[in-house]
């Protein structure tokens, strides 16, 4: 129900446009260091997932959308945790892909 | 069913909840009034875990809740309505009752006439209605909401207060938070009076004037 709902989809939006600024971050610091720039690298995926997810939640706390959410019985990272595989997986099929 | 009892809060030296009460009683409107600054709002929001108080409990049905949340309160049957909007404004008040898993119930407020406008195009007072009819909805054990007229016009007051009065006649533990004390008067089964952070439970508010109870409090 929660994940086909409309308010999830407009946070998968968001979060999906998190993660390309994230990604561009990312990449560009890597290839700063002669690193691959879209390669998978687990810890380094999980801090920028985390500091997505950080600034996806100031955004919902702004605009108080964390009442709805309380209201509806739903605490913030469990609403939000299906977007930590959403970065996983968007992160690996590009490093795939690269 | 909810309670917050001798709650206490300071904020840069300053006191703003001493020892305050409030509880919400089943099947009853308990109002608590108090000019603006005098510490509803605060008081709301820790009962919900909005906010950490320096001492006191809230419970729930008699019992403490250690760490309340609005999540956890909800899922044993609060609802809570803010004295800002806090729905989607992306979304439409459908998409919100479909989160719900409900329909408007009976439209008791007459939400129907823009369910599928977008929240963020609605206007205040729509918005407004559109948030009390959510929690309307989920027919709810308790309803604790702040200032849920202001910036309605009186004939959506009139409406708001005939939807507390239907879900109270359900069994519902009504809790609300306003500033208008004539109103309150005629609305109200219980009424809190609430002064520099500090709340007394009035009796006979309708009957005695109000220069005894409202305006008696020490300055």
């Amino acid at each position: 129900m929660w994940l086909t709902s409309r308010l999830f989809r407009s946070y998968v939006y968001r979060f999906w446009l998190l993660w390309v600024v994230g990604k561009i971050a990312n990449a560009t610091t890597a290839a700063v260091v002669d690193l691959p720039p879209l390669a998978f690298r687990p810890g380094t995926e999980l801090v920028i997932c985390a500091f997505e997810l950080a600034v996806l939640i100031a955004f919902i706390r702004r605009a108080h959308e964390d009442i709805l959410l309380g209201n509806l019985g739903m605490r913030l990272p469990i609403a939000l945790a299906p977007l930590v595989l959403l970065h996983l997986v968007l992160s690996l099929a590009l490093s795939l892909l690269a | 069913m909810i309670a917050g009892d001798s709650i206490t809060l300071s904020l840069g030296g300053r006191a703003i909840l001493q020892s305050a009460y409030v509880d919400a009683v089943p099947g009853k409107i308990t109002v608590l009034v108090g000019r603006s600054g005098a510490g509803k709002t605060t008081l709301f929001e820790i009962l919900v875990g909005r906010r950490r108080p320096d001492g006191g409990q809230v419970r729930w049905n008699g019992e403490p809740v250690p760490r309340p949340s609005l999540a956890l309160l909800a899922r044993r049957g609060l609802f809570y309505h803010p004295d800002r909007p806090w729905l989607a404004m992306s979304l439409t008040p459908a998409d919100h009752f479909a989160l719900l898993g409900r329909t408007p119930q009976g439209d008791t407020i007459g939400v129907t006439a823009w369910l599928d406008r977008r929240v963020g195009t609605l206007s205040g007072g729509e918005l407004r209605l559109t948030e009390i009819a959510l929690g309307l909805a989920r027919a709810p054990a308790v309803a604790l909401l702040d200032e849920p007229f202001r910036g309605l016009e009186p004939r959506h007051r009139e409406q708001v207060a005939a939807a507390l009065r239907l879900l109270a006649q359900q069994g519902t533990a009504v809790l609300y938070a306003d500033h208008d004390v004539e109103s309150v008067r005629r609305t109200a089964d219980r009424l809190f009076s609430m002064e520099q952070g500090a709340t007394r439970l009035v009796e006979g508010f309708r009957e005695r004037p109000l220069a005894e109870w409202y305006h008696a409090w020490p300055r």
